[in-house]
């Protein structure tokens, strides 16, 4: 398992969040009005994982270069973790010509060949698609793993089901991380979903399935490293489910009626600032980790502004492959 | 005021789901299977005249499925149901807290569902309370596996005071370990051990090279987890007023010492580890032992719990949960005649 580094992990949960946080500000600085989304320099729809980093940091720290990521609507956190640049994903959600895609896909469409990452708006549909990869690795005979990424509400989806089989059926070198943020957009779990816990359906396609609490960096990196270390190793598919915390809206724009007096609790559950106390930085450290992590997002966003805006022609260009 | 009529009952909906499920082959205990054994205590406790069960709530849905499962018609006969369920917290205070109103509310007995971890949480509330220990975690030395619909009878002979607790129930040994220099305090109902990691993580223990030290209650040679180390250096009952301090060797050079015995000991479901030992002896009740490490992590009944940097003690205690042993109780209860009777005609 590869050996854990407390101050690594602070400082991509931070890399992180200071992305987001600039994202967050750049996508409402120009929105008029505030409810159209096509509106702005960032436009369409807006998912920001703030609150979720341990989940991606304590997965990716494993994954190395060739390992495979489907990620949902929420991506950023796992593309970031997982080494996609950060000048091309963000010139991206601007959506212009250096851009992951050339502009055309934006936030919710992030695809980078190079380190096998991909995210998608349709629910659930980066299982089956970690499946593909997972049996390519195998076929080859190499050591890469898959890891497929949803939300809690994604494993409701036929897709989701149909994955866990043929992972288990073919033994496939993929791990099922599922992000419990406790909203499937605004429905609980409890209006949604006939089991409590995801882990609980690992048992019933013969793999192990396992839930880790709290939103802790270092027992996701413990759980994810022996899920990951198992795939490696032929020992074939596990489901990790990691209760997290959504800090901010479902989208941008979401005023969350929905969740009530949780609201009020939200900057408690902040797991940035509790790992920070956790390993002991001081207020200094934690200062000049937030600052070099927004100086490299202050580059990414020069690299976006200064980028070209797509032209007319460009719209028939990389349609098909 | 003791309503001997109801009983409390605790079912930890987090069981069986750490990470000794990817590390071992640990098995899952579903919330459905919980809600299950849950309907079979039920079916045994109401045979025996209990008419109250005040069950634990939690976001696992155990809970609130039990009260819907009471409504049915397989459900006539059962005890009526009422949740504990102020200030959630989907953690182990939930435990705490719901324990510690089931006292409260003067329950006869409590049944607890769920591992070594669960178990501990209810001891150190329960006070004189009994409880019936059902095994629901992972590799679990404190509680065992038990059929509900019987521990549902024996707890309901017992609640109803057609039993008696002191005949059928015995209090378990406790490890005091106490932290000076932080001024914790916590109790094990299995096993105290000194890790030289400082990572708290994913919690379970299941590398035995991190183990410097270990104190256990009791050490049963046909049991699971670390107490199975002392277990084969020398079996020691649950009941016998001793306990066993070990230091392991595994972790290289003095001052653990060089090795004297190696052990091939079961630490965990499908884990079965060679555990270098430097030394043991035996713990005798209420006399404080000194750790020999000053440094690490400290996991209680195979939890890591917190670190520590200064001296620490560890005790042995007779005072622990009175626990009612479900074989003595229906085999006195046959013995009694409480369960059988003349046809009716």
């Amino acid at each position: 398992m590869t050996e854990l580094n407390q101050l690594d992990l602070y400082k991509e949960m931070v890399r992180i969040r200071q992305f987001e946080a600039r994202v967050l500000n750049e996508y409402h600085a120009d929105k008029s009005p505030a409810w159209d989304i096509g509106a702005g320099l960032i436009p369409g729809e807006m998912h920001l994982s703030a609150g979720q980093e341990p989940a991606a940091v304590g997965v990716c720290a494993h994954l190395k270069k060739g390992d495979a990521i489907t990620a949902p609507h929420r991506p950023h956190h796992f593309a970031l973790s997982h080494g996609v640049d950060m000048n091309a994903m963000m010139a991206e959600i601007y959506g212009r010509t250096t851009g992951l895609c050339k502009g055309k896909g934006g936030h919710m469409h992030l695809f980078d060949p190079e380190n096998h990452f991909s995210c998608s708006g349709i629910i659930a549909q980066g299982y089956p698609v970690a499946c593909g990869h997972a049996m390519a690795f195998k076929r080859k005979g190499t050591d890469h793993v898959a890891v497929a990424v949803a939300g809690e509400g994604a494993a409701n989806q036929g897709a989701f089901h149909e994955s866990l089989n043929l992972a288990a059926l073919w033994n496939l070198p993929v791990v099922f991380v599922i992000e419990d943020n406790d909203w499937a957009i605004s429905v609980p779990r409890s209006a949604s979903t006939a089991n409590t816990s995801n882990a609980d359906r690992a048992a019933g396609y013969g793999m192990p399935g396992v839930r880790v609490e709290n939103n802790d960096v270092e027992a996701v990196f413990e759980a994810a490293g022996a899920a990951i270390d198992r795939a490696r190793a032929g020992e074939g598919p596990s489901l990790l489910e990691i209760h997290t915390v959504r800090l901010w809206g479902h989208f941008e724009g979401d005023a969350q009626a929905y969740r009530g007096a949780e609201l009020e609790t939200l900057d408690e559950r902040d797991p940035i600032p509790a790992y920070a106390a956790a390993i002991g930085l001081s207020d200094d450290q934690v200062a000049a980790i937030k600052a070099e992590a927004d100086s490299e997002v202050d580059a990414a966003v020069r690299f976006a502004l200064d980028s070209p805006v797509p032209t007319a022609d460009d719209a028939l260009l990389h349609v098909f492959a | 005021m003791k309503d001997a009529r109801a009983v409390g009952v605790v079912a930890n909906p987090a069981s069986a789901r750490d990470i000794r499920r990817l590390v071992a082959h640990g098995s899952s205990v579903t919330a459905h299977q919980k809600l299950n054994q849950l309907r079979r205590l039920m079916v045994g406790l109401g045979r025996t005249g209990v008419q109250q069960v005040l069950v634990m709530g939690d976001r696992s849905g155990i809970a609130i499925g039990l009260v819907e499962a009471s409504g049915r018609p397989s459900g006539a006969g059962w005890p009526s149901v009422e949740i504990i369920d102020e200030d959630l917290t989907n953690t182990a205070a939930d435990t705490v807290n719901a324990t510690r109103r089931m006292v409260a509310a003067g329950v006869g007995v409590i049944v607890v569902l769920g591992g070594d971890g669960t178990h501990r949480l209810v001891a150190d509330e329960c006070g004189l309370t009994p409880i019936v220990a059902i095994s629901t975690g992972t590799n679990n030395a404190f509680p065992i596996p038990l059929e509900p619909t019987v521990a549902g009878m024996a707890a309901g002979l017992v609640a109803g005071g057609r039993l008696d607790v002191e005949r059928v129930a015995r209090p378990a040994k406790m490890l005091e370990v106490r932290c000076p220099g932080s001024g914790r305090s916590e109790r094990a109902l299995v096993d105290v051990a000194i890790l030289n990691t400082e990572r708290i993580g994913s919690g379970a223990v299941w590398e035995p090279g991190t183990v410097e030290e270990l104190f256990l209650c009791f050490a049963p040679p046909d049991g699971i987890g670390l107490s199975a180390i002392g277990g084969h250096l020398q079996p020691v009952d649950r009941h016998e007023p001793v306990g066993l301090a070990i230091r392991l060797a595994a972790t290289g050079p003095p001052p653990s010492g060089a090795p004297t015995q190696r052990v091939a000991a079961p630490i965990g479901p499908g884990l079965i580890a060679e555990v270098d030992v430097a030394s043991w002896s035996k713990l005798a009740v209420d006399q404080p032992v000194t750790a020999a490490t000053t440094s690490g992590t400290v996991a209680i009944d195979g939890e890591r719990m917190f670190r520590f940097d200064s001296e620490l003690t560890v005790t042995l205690r007779a005072d622990g949960p009175l626990v009612i042993d479900v074989a003595e109780a229906m085999e006195f209860a046959a013995r009694s005649g409480l369960l059988t009777g003349p046809v009716a005609t």
